[in-house]
């Protein structure tokens, strides 16, 4: 280690500390430090000296500087400024052009399921569909308020229109070890399960975690937000939703992304998704166009590519859950916002997936074309409304801390 | 530039990073910043590369049957051709294990510096010795400061913990912690009033995060490192392998970096017992990915650190921290 070669003297030090604060100019403070420390001793500072004796002097030095007083232990206080990424978001729906989205018009007529609570106790809940859901490790987080809702055609971000119940369901994969399914395997298949909901736990993730087995828990009542979907961009047949925590339940499988179409998901747990997304669906009157993977909705705005994640990015088994195949539905990220993607976001997804990514390109070159402006140009536009909608977020959720 | 800003021509700062050369220069109140990448990829020799090159305005030099591309330039080359990119330094120093390290780390930094005669104030950072190590940076910095010297520049280093202090902590009168998380080394300082108290540096860094994640998932290191800077951050759980990869090793390192400051602490026996908590900045690209702080934080928490801190952040701007610091000192010295 380097050492140093001054150090003054307890009131010397304060007095020229207290003078140096009142020095704006950052060069000038430090000269004004580094010059009164050296006539103190009559040398002047090194930066980095090396001597290991001269070290031991100044450490001596700064013993006798600071106050012989117990040591604190250590007690760090949050206050760094805390990334925009990691504060609650409140989440903004757009309405969106009549004629944006041509796959979702395309989806078979959606009938919302009849499911209702048959039992309920202190620990589960059983549902006419044979959903039965473990309330063991419920932890609640923070309640879901109204959220703003912004019209695209008024760009009006000062003047939102609200909505509390969740819109739909955003699926996930927690990508976390996974043992061999097998017999031989069930106290290793539990113990990770257990530590996987642990971990759902404290970082309130999602919504409902389906274990290996089939096994339906909820982490974090419907009530109340999940950080599941941090920046995502979503819409249905009539508005838009930008970041999908509140307005947006999360539904995690314990598993992992499977590359291409392989299946993420094993029968138990498919058929555990099934009956939870026909009760939630229920409950919240939520349409099929609304049941979406993270892959299709995550967005990244530091590079305005979409598919920051890419869990469940190509096999998600829309069918055998009983939705209607979401993948062909263009990402509204890209048509209402400009997002792009790059390759490794294509090498990620599935063909089905592509579909989607291909139409909303063409959706966004039709409306530059109807515009008469290039297409970079358009895009640029939407971009600058997406950073908008991003700005009204903040705002609001800096309203709701305040 | 406002228009009667004008550059301060009395002194620079340059941060020479394992990963990349960044210099700072004062204009007006604000303070400005050119990078490059501390890189070089050959390719064959052709005219015709070379004349598209020169027409690209691409940073290149030709040597023998090869056109070496540094800088910048460097990693798209990289990417397009599939290869990985040669590094003038390892670990903070010049890489024992690259012949050409002196000539292109040479070459690098004269593309960031103009020749001048006026013996202008120039001050470069320089790693700290590793924890537990003996120093062994003469040969490092002497190389750097003959190659600066060679410019017309008067010279000096600084530490560069020292520099994220110099840059970070005026609000403490340059008391506290700074730690540079670069991609060779972290490097630790402590100081008060300016002065340094120790510092020390780390081995496990961006390119120990990129290496190991490149030898789990088999992706090309360069490879890993762009994924890194674009997309990494802490969130719990990752969607795909490398993320998660990446999110174990970024673990691994700030262990290994809070480890290296207990026992660095536990080895001043005589340290002073302040009743004012230190604050903590941190800084450098490896610092970068969001959640970080908080990640750091945590495991600062999970130890006894017989000193107290009241304050961790992040840099204002980590990637110039450094070259921002080295430049206050050159300032303060002119």
């Amino acid at each position: 280690m380097h050492g140093v070669r001054l150090i003054p003297r307890n009131f010397v030090g304060r007095f020229i500390e207290s003078r140096a604060g009142r020095i704006q100019d950052p060069v000038q403070r430090l000269r004004y430090l580094q010059s009164n420390l050296g006539s103190i001793t009559g040398q002047p500072v090194l930066h980095a000296a090396k001597s290991r004796r001269i070290g031991k002097l100044a450490i001596l030095g700064l013993a006798l500087l600071f106050a012989g007083s117990l040591i604190p232990k250590y007690n760090a206080s949050s206050s760094g400024k805390a990334p925009i990424a990691a504060q609650p978001m409140a989440r903004v729906a757009v309405a969106r052009d009549a004629a944006a989205v041509n796959a979702a018009d395309a989806v078979p007529p959606d009938t919302i399921p009849n499911v209702w609570l048959v039992d309920q106790t202190r620990d589960f809940e059983t549902y006419s569909n044979g959903l039965r859901i473990d309330d063991r490790y419920v932890t609640p987080h923070e309640r879901r308020a109204f959220y703003a809702i912004f019209q695209r055609g008024a760009a009006d971000a000062s003047q939102p229109e609200w909505r509390s119940e969740p819109a739909g369901i955003v699926y996930h994969t927690t990508e976390s070890d996974q043992a061999r399914f097998t017999p031989d395997q069930n106290a290793r298949l539990k113990r990770i399960g257990k530590a996987v909901i642990g971990v759902v736990q404290q970082n309130h993730s999602y919504h409902f975690l389906i274990d290996r087995f089939g096994q339906v828990f909820r982490i974090v009542p419907e009530a109340d937000v999940a950080n599941h979907a941090g920046y995502s961009v979503w819409a249905d047949g009539k508005v838009l939703f930008v970041n999908l925590n509140s307005s947006f339940l999360g539904v995690a499988f314990e598993t992992q992304t499977q590359r291409g179409d392989l299946p993420s998901a094993n029968p138990a747990q498919v058929h555990a998704a099934r009956i939870l997304t026909e009760m939630l669906r229920a409950k919240y009157h939520i349409p099929q166009s609304n049941c979406v993977t993270h892959a299709q909705v995550s967005v990244n705005p530091d590079n305005m590519l979409v598919g920051y994640h890419t869990d469940w990015a190509g096999n998600f088994p829309f069918r055998d859950i009983g939705l209607s195949d979401n993948y062909a539905v263009p990402p509204a990220s890209i048509y209402a916002f400009g997002f792009g993607y790059d390759p490794a976001f294509v090498h990620a997804t599935g063909v089905r997936l592509w579909q989607g990514l291909a139409l909303a390109e063409d959706e966004m070159k039709t409306r530059a074309a109807a515009r008469g402006i290039p297409v970079s140009r358009y895009r640029a536009i939407l971009q600058k409304q997406y950073k908008e909608v991003l700005a009204a977020l903040k705002a609001t959720a800096s309203d709701k801390s305040s | 530039m406002r228009h009667n800003d004008k550059v301060n021509n009395s002194a620079v700062g340059l941060d020479v990073g394992t990963s990349r050369i960044c210099l700072a220069q004062r204009v007006g109140e604000e303070f400005q910043y050119e990078t490059q990448l501390n890189a070089f990829v050959t390719i064959p020799f052709s005219k015709m590369t070379e004349s598209v090159l020169k027409k690209e305005k691409v940073p290149h030099t030709v040597s023998g049957p090869d056109i070496v591309v540094h800088g910048n330039e460097s990693d798209r080359f990289a990417d397009v051709l599939n290869i990985e990119t040669r590094r003038t330094m390892d670990k903070g120093v010049l890489n024992p294990a690259e012949p050409e390290s002196l000539g292109m780390l040479r070459k690098i930094v004269e593309s960031l510096l103009d020749p001048v005669k006026d013996r202008q104030k120039l001050c470069f950072t320089v790693p700290a010795a590793p924890l537990g190590a003996e120093d062994n940076l003469t040969y490092h910095e002497a190389t750097l400061r003959r190659i600066v010297t060679d410019l017309g520049y008067e010279v000096k280093s600084i530490n560069e913990g020292l520099a994220v202090i110099y840059s970070e902590l005026e609000n403490s009168n340059y008391t506290g912690i700074g730690i540079s998380c670069g991609g060779g080394l972290c490097n630790v300082c402590v100081a008060y009033l300016s002065v340094p108290v120790f510092s020390f540096s780390i081995p496990k860094a961006g390119d120990y995060i990129d290496t190991s994640a490149s030898a789990v998932t088999g992706e090309r290191a360069n490879r890993v490192r762009i994924v890194k800077e674009d997309s990494f951050h802490f969130n719990g759980f990752f969607a795909d392998k490398l993320q998660q990869v990446l999110g174990v090793y970024y673990d691994e390192m700030i262990q290994s970096l809070v480890q290296g400051m207990k026992q660095a602490f536990a080895n001043s026996r005589n340290l002073p017992k302040s009743n004012r908590p230190l604050p903590i900045v941190l800084s450098g690209g490896t610092a970068l990915p969001v959640g970080f702080r908080e990640r750091f934080e945590k495991a600062l928490a999970e130890t006894d650190l017989p000193i107290a801190v009241n304050d961790i952040r992040v840099a204002e701007d980590p990637l110039h921290a450094s070259a921002k610091g080295a430049l206050v000192a050159a300032l303060a010295d002119a």
